[in-house]
């Protein structure tokens, strides 16, 4: 504004007539016009400038905008895809349990066991025992009542055979009317009076296959064996096996410990 | 129209149908393809087209189940493909449908919906179906 007012004394005093011919005149006049055009480039610098300022704020804006979208996205889509890799990991483990499953009885099948002892014979450190369970005349069941009551039959063996069982322990489906438990940290003796209970256990059950009424029930021939060191598990399975054959040999529905 | 897409998915990539006619476009099973942007490619392209060429509503109805990483990206890019449209001024609309036994294919469709201000339905399938 001071600057305005000298401005206006300056054009006032160079209208003023009686100054027309003073010997600054002329060289004020310039430097008056000078200087209106050195303020209006001055204006316009000054108004460029700005422009531009504030073009680079919206453009920094607008880029801030957009990294903010582009996070929210990238956060979204680590979140999902972790999410189906979860799932995709949930379906294998439903995949490797069907797998080793036998599918009539929802016990282990031969392929879990075979899985079950490896790791029993690779922790050195444990005893444990395996016994062989045969149905005693299982035949007989599927020739009077059928191969679907056969198959119930199963069912219901196994069941009581898996609620006989402790935490740890393994009862799988070997073949046929053949299970086979894995029982860690157990030593003969207590393998022995383990398998006497579950000899007990399905000598009681009712299979209740009869239309009578009558109660079906049947009995079991089980061989012991204890895993030696450095025993290879199949070997242990063998020697179960035999002794399994000779509790069928001594009369059956009795168990035999393995030599 | 002649460009509709008819490809009839395999282990690792979904059955894709589209129909021009009725505005419709569907997809089922997994995703894991070996190239996902050739397959999704295909997919944006005709949602592209249809929405350039077309004023009519477009409808979405996916039965995907397993999606890998790129799948999701895709799907995400088709649904904000939508979600502009929709803030154009125009119907569209998604039906996710999910086998009821697997409620977290529910749950992840959940997560996709959020942003989407259009409809976006979850729906169980027919049991059996």
């Amino acid at each position: 504004m001071r600057e305005q007012a000298l401005l206006d004394e300056v054009l006032a005093l160079l209208d003023d007539p009686s100054h027309r011919d003073h010997p600054l005149h002329g060289a004020l006049e310039r430097l008056y016009r000078h200087h209106l055009e050195q303020r209006e480039r001055l204006e316009r610098l000054i108004s460029i400038a700005d422009g531009f300022q504030q073009s680079a704020q919206y453009d920094l804006h607008d880029a801030r905008h957009q990294l903010e979208h582009q996070r929210r996205r990238q956060r979204k889509l680590s979140r999902i895809a972790d999410r189906f890799q979860e799932l995709l990991h949930e379906r294998n483990q439903a995949l490797e349990d069907v797998s080793g499953q036998d599918p009539l009885t929802g016990l282990a099948n031969r392929r879990r066991l075979h899985q079950h002892l490896e790791e029993m014979t690779d922790d050195a450190s444990q005893p444990f025992s395996v016994a062989m369970i045969d149905i005693d005349h299982f035949k007989v069941i599927n020739d009077r009542y059928g191969h679907a009551a056969g198959d119930r039959a199963l069912i219901a063996l196994a069941k009581t055979l898996t609620a006989s069982l402790r935490a740890g322990d393994l009862c799988g489906r070997w073949g046929g009317e053949e299970f086979l438990l894995a029982l860690p940290t157990t030593r003969l003796d207590q393998a022995e009076c383990l398998v006497a209970r579950l000899g007990d256990r399905l000598r009681q059950l009712d299979l209740a296959l009869d239309a009578s009424g009558e109660p079906t029930t049947v009995t079991a021939s089980i061989g012991i064996a204890e895993h030696q060191p450095d025993e290879d598990y199949r070997d242990t399975i063998h020697r179960a096996d035999q002794a399994l054959l000779t509790a069928k040999r001594e009369g059956r529905d009795r168990s035999r410990r393995a030599g | 129209m002649s460009h509709d897409l008819n490809l009839p998915g395999s282990p690792s990539t979904p059955a894709i149908q589209s129909d021009w006619q009725s505005g419709r476009l569907a997809m089922q099973g997994d995703s894991y393809p070996e190239n996902s942007y050739e397959l999704f490619s295909q997919v944006i392209d005709w949602v592209e087209a249809f929405l350039e060429r077309e004023s009519r509503s477009l409808t979405l109805v996916l039965e995907l189940v397993y999606l890998n990483t790129s799948s999701v990206k895709a799907m995400m890019d088709i649904f904000d493909l939508l979600e502009d449209t929709y803030q154009g001024g125009r119907e569209v609309a998604v039906e996710w449908r999910y086998d009821p036994r697997n409620e977290r294919i529910a749950e992840l469709a959940e997560e996709f919906k959020e942003d989407c201000s259009y409809p976006f339905a979850i729906l169980p399938l027919e049991v059996g179906s």
